[in-house]
């Protein structure tokens, strides 16, 4: 018992034991709520649930009418569980960045690549975050909704997402990295 | 009412386990595509076997039905991935990870990277019909699974599967150990 609350604790768990908690969530959400796990998708109803609040005439639209419909829906509160899990995890290992100092710009190898200036980490953040839910618009999901779920039910989408994501992945982390890479 | 609960007690579990294996953080996700640390891979990989192997096996016994898997239309699901890695690459987080890590405290996470996600997704619902039909037309299967569409048997794919990662996780750790002793 000692031991599994001091595993709990650690910072870092084995990728086999933390994948192995993921696939388990994975195979509830289907079991208890025949819904896949996804990210991406929350964050159209989001907007669009804001969206039609304060711009109306742009956000009626197809999309946002039919296709993603706003609204409070089961990925949306996936997403909120999410949030919360996270803090979780870093509260039981004591590593919440919440008021601490250098929770502006979190990652030491991004600071010895690009340097301590927190605007440049969050031009790059805001600018890729904005690429990663276009992207995962095209593709059909992201990494949780797209990957995850639909490799765990063996669709050919998921396999080739992940080729294409790795592919990109490597030729753009060589690119940043040049001699350090 | 129930239905949200479930969502939300699964998407605790989900963050928790995101924070445990470290894709909260910009180097591990990068690292991966610089083959220094493959540990994003391997979380993926057995999040994977456990649970496609758990859900074949329900379906098996008659206790699960699938619902709809995503849609595979062979060009927009590569040239998604392309952009969607080189977005990785930038940020060093995907939808999931940065809402995990946003629970965290990491401002970098919760302020330009939940602002980038929803200014993403407008862009993206506003621009839906001039990009997405185009795309998803070309080679479109529809949601299928792969043992349907190659007349498989369920059971050996996903045994194949799952040695094709049991035969990649021996690998990689072969590999760290061969990096090890050369330095």
């Amino acid at each position: 018992m000692k031991q599994i609350i001091s595993y709990i604790r650690r910072e870092e768990w084995s990728p086999y034991v933390a994948g192995t908690l993921l696939g388990v969530v994975g195979i509830l959400a289907v079991w208890m709520s025949n819904s896949l796990l996804g990210a991406s998708g929350a964050f159209e109803n989001l907007v669009g649930l804001a969206g039609q609040a304060i711009a109306p005439s742009l956000f009626d639209n197809m999309y946002f009418n039919y296709v993603m419909p706003p609204g409070i829906t089961w990925g949306v509160v996936l997403l909120v569980g999410l949030f919360f899990g996270g803090m979780l995890g870093a509260a039981t290992s004591g590593t919440l960045k919440w008021g601490k100092k250098g929770s502006a710009n979190s990652d030491d190898q991004w600071k010895s690549i690009f340097g301590p200036q927190i605007w440049k980490r969050w031009l790059l953040a805001f600018v890729g975050a904005i690429i990663l839910e276009y992207a995962a618009g095209i593709a059909g999901g992201c990494t949780s909704g797209l990957a995850i779920s639909g490799g765990m039910l063996l669709a050919p989408s998921a396999f080739l997402f992940i080729a294409g994501m790795f592919a990109s992945g490597i030729v753009t982390a060589y690119l940043i990295y040049r001699k350090r890479y | 009412m129930s239905t949200y609960v479930i969502a939300l007690f699964l998407g605790v579990a989900f963050g928790f386990s995101l924070n445990k294996a470290g894709l909260t953080k910009y180097h591990k996700i990068v690292n991966v595509f610089r083959f220094t640390d493959m540990a994003v891979l391997k979380f993926m990989m057995t999040a994977l076997v456990v649970s496609m192997s758990g859900l074949y096996l329900l379906r098996g016994l008659g206790l699960v039905t699938f619902p709809a898997p995503p849609a595979t239309y062979i060009a927009g699901n590569i040239i998604g991935g392309l952009i969607f890695g080189f977005g990785m690459a930038l940020s060093g987080y995907c939808p999931g990870t940065c809402a995990a890590g946003s629970g965290e405290g990491k401002l970098d996470y919760l302020i330009p990277g939940l602002l980038g996600f929803f200014v993403g997704a407008a862009i993206y619902g506003l621009t839906y019909q001039q990009v997405f039909p185009l795309i998803s037309n070309i080679a479109n299967e529809g949601n299928v699974v792969i043992p349907d569409l190659w007349n498989l048997s369920p059971l050996l794919t996903v045994l194949f599967f799952a040695v094709m990662s049991f035969f990649l996780f021996y690998l990689i750790d072969r590999a760290g150990l061969q990096r090890k002793k050369e330095i």
